[in-house]
């Protein structure tokens, strides 16, 4: 986290630690300030305060998207779990990718049937940094529309997207991208964890996921979490501030990685956010690399952190066509606002030793 | 020389795995995946154990691999667990897993990939006597620790073929080696009781599996109902907690706890006592089936006690051998007599439920042991 993020939001663990619901004038000041908070973060994607529904997280958030329908719903196969076993809890069918890890626009195009009603699509792909033709695919959900007008068919159908990845690298904008629903994540743009936001657009209708005092436009009940909210605002402004700034940077870091690095089949090769580099090394096992870096203080990741962490192989790399061996030998490779430079020519390096010592123990 | 070690993620073998490495041998780690079913309130924490065992084989630099016992692990373990129960008993899945996976599978597919040994990290010994030629499973040092109560039953073909690398450690000792050599695990919780049963605790995992009958309880004297149970598997005889025994308090219940001490299983109703000498509690002799003695029955009573390992003494059939005896993991050896079916205590003990074993002991060396009726 930022730590002018955890400044701003300090006061609201002391100070002004009242429940903004509360009748007194403090607290009416707190859920002013709150409400100000949620103006900042809908600002950033072009909606107002009041049609974020503020959740405990990107996933809870995902949830929410899918409340009200119990049929219709279309995901993109590549999603976050959090996206495709909530769809699923909802009788969600997948849509393919291709093997550049982009969605299938033909897919798609046969999968909407007169009964779909929902399409999830991540605008960047949490494994591969897969940036999605949202805009495309809006159009496709546009001219269904009209279709379906023409033949007097009245089924609504929207546009769901986690955003979660991007809000500090691209320009978000729910209009341009022609989204019903938007998942936003505080901890991914440095400002604390379990805090999100869903973006309802105001003819979409959910169904509550709590049910209690009816904060959240009755979507989300329970106390507001007023320091995440907080810190979250705190987060996107910075994050805005720099939007430019560091897409460059990462650009840069990347060609770095991939002119210093050996020996390795690059993965997510185009259509990409800069700051994912998937990368494979055959016949490696990239668990091992894992544990052989973490002394060195490299960091790095197979798959997703939450699959990693159940012993499942990456369903991401799976759909865009990598056999088992190539999924075994795959590391990502992610950076941020924490690192520099020199902090990359240091793990490309390092990575290299790392792997010629593995190739050696293995007698190659 | 080739060995498979056995990792489990935890401490012991992630110790026994470096030792082996020190000691020059040609080592591979080898994580037995048998059971990664989640159970309701529980993550079966299978996926962490495996990544805790493979970080430490990549940091001592060996091969590492998952073996896949699991379709085994439900037939030959669980099942048979569930059977045991069903039936009434108290069975051991821990002891049923060393005989039928780890020291069965594990060490069959160890050797047809070319294994001299597999090992282990349970706190056991192996030795040799001159009079026999089979090998000795010897207690561990670690008195607190020995596991050879879980072992009493694996194949001598195995155990000749099988280094307990810490058996001759003390359990803090292991501890303080895993720090020394950098192994995160060295503070990892252990875990306790039939591992993938884990935190849930046995009675909510029977639940799952096993279609129970709440009945009555009934005082075994008067045949009055006391109160209502869950189920009779649930409990065993000489067992005193968990008794939802409600009533007038004046008349029954005087504060004085009562004890299972009978079970109607096809009646599904269980019988308490307040009578703690009850003759169902207490008993001078127990009766075991499925004997099996590591050593041949004629040489297994041979041994007078104190038994020092290599001393050759002379192999004659010696019936009602004194040999001591162990009813529980980490229970105190108590001496008896033992004619190859029977055991004979010079006190009353506190009968142990049936299903569980008895191991017996001459000395430093594991006899063999039985199953209780």
């Amino acid at each position: 986290m930022d730590a002018r993020v955890l400044k701003a939001m300090e006061p609201y663990f002391l100070r002004d630690f009242f429940n903004p619901s509360a009748a007194y004038l403090p607290a009416k000041k707190v859920a002013a300030e709150y409400e100000t908070a949620k103006g900042i973060i809908a600002h950033a994607i072009g909606a107002k305060a009041s049609d974020l529904v503020i959740t405990a997280g990107a996933t809870e958030a995902n949830n929410l998207a899918f409340t009200a329908l119990n049929t219709g719903i279309l995901y993109l196969e590549t999603e976050h779990d959090s996206v495709r076993k909530a769809a699923e809890q909802h009788g969600g069918e997948a849509v393919r990718v291709l093997s550049n890890g982009v969605i299938d626009l033909n897919d798609l195009k046969t999968k909407i049937t007169d009964e779909a009603q929902l399409i999830s699509v991540s605008l960047v792909n949490n494994e591969l940094g897969t940036i999605q033709p949202l805009a495309e695919i809006a159009g496709v959900i546009r001219e269904v529309k009209i279709d379906r007008l023409k033949r007097g068919v009245k089924r609504q159908l929207l546009l769901h997207s986690d955003a979660s990845q991007a809000l500090n690298l691209l320009d978000i904008n729910v209009a341009r991208l022609g989204v019903d629903l938007l998942t936003l994540n505080s901890a991914k743009i440095y400002g604390p964890k379990s805090v999100g936001a869903l973006y309802v657009s105001h003819d979409v209708h959910l169904s509550p996921l709590t049910y209690g005092g009816g904060q959240e436009k009755g979507l989300r009940a329970g106390t507001e979490n007023v320091p995440g909210v907080i810190g979250f605002a705190k987060a996107v402004e910075l994050a805005k501030e720099h939007l430019n700034g560091n897409r460059k940077k990462y650009t840069l870091w990347r060609k770095i990685l991939l002119s210093e690095l050996q020996d390795y089949e690059l993965i997510n090769k185009k259509h990409m956010l800069d700051n994912f580099v998937v990368l494979c090394y055959n016949g490696l096992d990239a668990e091992r690399l894992i544990y052989l870096l973490e002394d060195r203080e490299v960091y790095v990741s197979t798959g997703a952190a939450c699959a990693a962490s159940k012993g499942q192989k990456s369903h991401v790399l799976k759909a865009i066509g990598l056999s088992d061996e190539q999924i075994a030998g795959s590391l990502r490779l992610t950076f941020g606002e924490a690192n520099n430079e020199e902090q990359i020519h240091e793990a490309a390096r390092i990575i290299n030793e790392v792997v010629t010592n593995e190739k050696r123990r293995l007698g190659r | 020389m080739k060995v498979f070690v056995g990792m489990s993620g935890g401490v012991d073998s992630s110790v026994s795995a470096a030792l082996l490495v020190e000691q020059g041998y040609d080592v591979t780690g080898i994580y037995m995946k048998n059971w990664s079913r989640d159970l309701p309130g529980m993550k079966c924490p299978w996926a962490e154990d495996l990544a805790d065992a493979k970080r430490v084989a990549v940091k001592l630099g060996i091969p590492f691999e998952v073996w896949d016992f699991e379709e085994a692990y439900r037939e030959k373990v669980v099942e048979y667990m569930l059977r045991e129960f069903q039936a009434g008993n108290t069975p051991n899945p821990d002891i049923m897993c060393n005989q039928e996976i780890k020291f069965k599978l594990f060490y069959e597919k160890a050797m047809e990939r070319g294994a001299d040994f597999i090992a282990t990290g349970h706190y056991a010994r192996t030795g040799s006597l001159s009079e026999v030629a089979t090998p000795v499973l010897l207690r561990a040092v670690d008195e607190n620790k020995d596991q050879t109560y879980f072992l009493y039953r694996i194949s001598n073909e195995a155990l000749a073929h099988t280094i307990f690398p810490i058996g001759e450690m003390l359990k803090p000792d292991v501890k303080k080696l895993a720090e020394e050599k950098g192994l995160h695990n060295a503070y990892k919780k252990e875990s306790m009781g039939v591992c993938f049963v884990g935190e849930v605790g046995m009675k909510d995992f029977l639940k799952e599996y096993i279609d129970v009958k709440p009945g009555e309880i009934r005082e075994v004297e008067t045949e009055k109902i006391l109160g209502y149970h869950e189920g009779a598997i649930f409990y065993t005889i000489g067992q005193r907690h968990g008794l939802y025994i409600s009533g007038n308090k004046g008349e029954i219940n005087d504060g004085m706890p009562y004890y299972v001490v009978k079970k109607d299983l096809p009646k599904n109703i269980v019988y308490v006592s307040k009578n703690l000498n009850h003759e169902a509690i207490w008993t001078k002799e127990l009766k075991l089936k499925d004997v099996f003695l590591r050593m041949g029955s004629d040489t297994a009573f041979s041994l007078s006690s104190p038994s020092s390992v290599g001393s050759s003494q002379t192999a004659s059939l010696v019936r009602e051998a004194q040999i001591s005896v162990r009813l529980r993991h980490r229970a105190p050896l108590i001496p008896a007599k033992f004619d190859g079916e029977t055991l004979y205590f010079e006190q009353e003990i506190k009968r142990p439920a049936s299903g569980q074993s008895a191991v017996l002991y001459d000395g430093e060396i594991c006899l063999g042991g039985g199953i209780l009726l």
